[in-house]
């Protein structure tokens, strides 16, 4: 008799153990599910803006290669549409190096460790980066 | 306590998983990316993503790859191969072992490890948002006892107890379940970023045994990507007389080229490479503009694809095994993403390989349910049962109308509402059919029952509730309730699911093979039904406005009827159209 109660106390503390885990493993998820629901939106923007800027590259490619006022004025109407969702150019020459917000691509005799030029622009959106710049940094050679 | 996770501690990028509710799940970096670059910055900290920003500006204090040195002496002869081309120093170290040297401190390969796991520690915790102080970790096959050591201490140092070392297509096995199948022989194709490993593995008793494991240490998407640039380069070359390849900042927007173009050409047949203003050339700015196609991509990467072939043929000869003995076939690996990798695969196994993990994660995957197995939660969670076909009532035409699709987690309840097919009609008779077939007759009937004392109505307007519920145990309540009278009849059925998997699979095969023409079948019932409708209401009206109608349009419309009406049981599906059609007009 005794044997037998033993085995059911194990089997209803199993029991109630995988009933505490999954209860656990369920609220968990709704906290996340709700979590996620908000930066789904932000992300959603985030996929958009970064098939956007290739196109946006070239503008600004072209931009350096010609003297035409009207790409300037694109280009303006482009970032100040980026702008007013939330996406802020990554400043970057004549500042230190910093990969969470920088690629570098090559080194340049220059002053160490500062981005001397930018290759591609970065951008953030709301505070996030969503694509890194990419720069050549200074090095100094002895 | 805690969640066991499952580390896929890779030689390019590593990956972390996690038992949830009885599903593993894919743990993001902070950087919302499900791998995570093995790439280290002792000095300042820095890993993943981030460390590999700087790889170009610190070649010597920033350690990718290396999984290369883990647990091996400076003497191996890979160990000399890899000095030549890594960029950082490695030196011999403690017993003969080879360690890197940073910044003027030495360090294991264990403590460089560690930090990546320390990495996918913090993220793994800040997603489960608690303590995370166990891990399985996943090696190599052929990982011998010192480097599945070093591996184990690498987890030690970044503070996780690891419960187990298992081997990586074992993990990739688990995470297709292959261990629950009949499959007794199994290849596991793991083409990486930077390695290639072939293993075949033989279940027994639930123990996978690797028979054997060959490979390429040298041989990884990154060859792929590389034959990319060289082709585009070579190309453009030759149109503009610029070599692309000498200028970094050019050739750092074609490597992104290529990338994008070799996963664009997964799904699609045709990828754009558009760089505008990629160099100078004498005579102004240059753009390199091409498309290429699946077929030309394929030609470039070919002879690395047969490369992986030799491996495989001395797999199984040293394991003796003939191809035919091979069960099933998994793919691990981005780069099994490829068209051209499935189509060898299955042309050399003669069979298609499991491909519905995601190859980047599967090997994570398994690992984070061998974590489960240990910690019990795999065998403890309440395995929750599934409806293996549908089951729904018969209706109108003898048309199945489905209540619960098959592969519903169970227990559920499910209600609809439903009519009268007669005017006056009182009572109504509830089938109770399991299956995927679109007509009722086709289908199983597990019971029926007759719920009668409907007050008499024109047809359409009763409302019958028939609530389909089915608890933990697969029982099957079936319910019909007469919302005007409340009167209720319900038949309760034990044997809904309790089908052999051989009827399930019979009857999961004989939808698909009649799905053609029973859908023929069911849109000629409907056509039918659609018709008699339209004959009864154009009947109502007309005897509603007796009178009131111009004697040229009733006779008309009762002409019409009357046509359609006549081939209503015989005429065939298209000709009921058209005089419905024309009735309508």
């Amino acid at each position: 008799m005794k044997k037998h109660d033993e085995k059911f106390d194990k089997k209803e503390k199993d029991l109630e153990n995988a009933l505490r885990r999954a209860l656990a493993d369920y609220q968990n998820l709704e906290k996340r599910i709700a979590e996620e629901k908000s930066s789904w939106v932000r992300s959603a923007n985030k996929d958009l803006i970064l098939r956007l800027l290739p196109g946006l590259d070239s503008l600004l490619l072209a931009e350096k290669h010609t003297d035409d006022e009207g790409v300037k004025v694109s280009i303006d109407h482009f970032l100040d549409i980026f702008r007013k969702e939330g996406v802020e150019k990554i400043e970057t020459i004549g500042r230190e190096f910093n990969p969470n917000l920088m690629e570098a691509i090559s080194t340049r005799e220059g002053e160490e460790g500062i981005v001397l030029e930018e290759i591609k622009v970065g951008y953030m959106l709301k505070g996030e980066v969503i694509r890194p710049a990419q720069v050549v940094v200074g090095k100094e050679t002895n | 306590m805690g969640k066991i996770i499952g580390i896929d501690l890779g030689t390019t990028n590593s990956a972390v998983a996690v038992m949830e509710g009885g599903n593993p799940k894919v743990i993001h970096s902070a950087e919302g990316r499900n791998v995570i670059p093995s790439v280290v910055d002792p000095i300042s900290h820095i890993v993943g993503d981030v460390a590999k920003h700087q790889l170009v500006l610190k070649p010597k204090t920033t350690i990718f790859s290396i999984k290369r040195l883990m647990g091996r002496k400076y003497t191996d002869e890979s160990v000399q191969f890899d000095s030549k081309w890594l960029p950082y120093t490695i030196k011999s170290g403690r017993d003969g072992m080879a360690d890197v040297e940073v910044g003027g401190r030495t360090l294991t390969p264990q403590e460089i490890s560690a930090m990546i796991l320390q990495k996918i520690k913090a993220d793994a915790e800040a997603y489960l948002g608690s303590k995370v102080t166990q891990a399985v970790i996943t090696v190599p096959a052929y990982f011998d006892d010192s480097q599945r050591q070093a591996t184990k201490q690498a987890g030690e140092i970044a503070g996780l107890e690891v419960l187990r070392i298992i081997n990586e297509p074992t993990a990739a096995a688990l995470a297709y379940g292959l261990d629950k199948k009949n499959a007794h022989t199994i290849a596991v194709y793991d083409l990486g970023g930077g390695t290639f490993d072939i293993s075949t593995l033989e279940l027994g008793e639930g123990v996978y045994e690797v028979k054997s494991t060959n490979g390429d240490t040298h041989l990884g998407g990154d060859d792929f990507d590389k034959a990319i640039i060289d082709y585009i380069a070579e190309e453009f070359k030759k149109e503009n007389g610029v070599d692309l390849s000498k200028d970094p900042q050019a050739l750092q927007r074609l490597r992104e080229s290529a990338e994008k173009a070799k996963i664009e050409l997964s799904s699609a047949t045709e990828a754009q490479i558009n760089q505008p203003f990629i160099t100078q050339g004498s005579s102004g700015p240059l753009h390199l503009t091409m498309s290429l196609s699946r077929s030309k991509l394929e030609q470039i990467v070919d002879e690395l694809i047969q490369k992986t072939l030799k491996p495989v043929e001395i797999a199984l000869k040293d394991a003796g095994i003939k191809v035919s003995d091979i069960n099933e076939i998994v793919m691990v690996g981005g780069m099994t993403r490829m068209p051209k990798i499935v189509e060898t695969v299955t042309k050399f196994f003669g069979k298609e390989p499991n491909k519905s993990v995601n190859p980047d994660e599967v090997v994570a995957v398994g690992a984070a349910i061998q974590g489960g197995v240990l910690g019990g939660e795999v065998k403890d969670v309440l395995l929750l049962d599934v409806t293996p076909l549908t089951l729904g009532i018969e209706t109108l035409g003898g048309v199945s109308t489905p209540l619960i699709d098959k592969n519903t987690t169970i227990p559920t309840s499910k209600s609809q509402v439903f009519s009268t097919a007669a005017d006056n009609q009182t009572q109504v008779e509830i089938n109770v059919l399991q299956g995927e077939r679109p007509m009722a007759a086709d289908n199983k009937s597990l019971g029926r029952f007759i719920l009668d004392g409907i007050p008499p109505a024109p047809r359409g307007v009763p409302q019958v509730e028939v609530a389909f519920d089915i608890d933990a145990n697969g029982i099957l309540n079936v319910k019909a309730s007469d919302k005007a009278t409340g009167k209720e009849q319900s038949i309760k059925i034990t044997g809904s699911t309790g089908l052999s998997k051989e009827e399930v699979e019979k009857m999961t095969k004989e939808a698909e093979v009649h799905a053609e023409e029973d859908k023929a079948k069911k849109e000629s019932v409907e056509v039918r039904n659609q018709a008699d409708a339209m004959i009864f209401t154009a009947e109502k009206t007309l005897k509603d406005n007796e009178g009131k109608i111009e004697e040229g349009l009733k006779k008309e419309i009762e002409e019409k009827t009357k046509a359609l009406k006549d081939i209503l049981s015989t005429g065939s599906k298209e000709d009921l159209e058209v005089k419905t059609k024309d009735r309508a007009s």
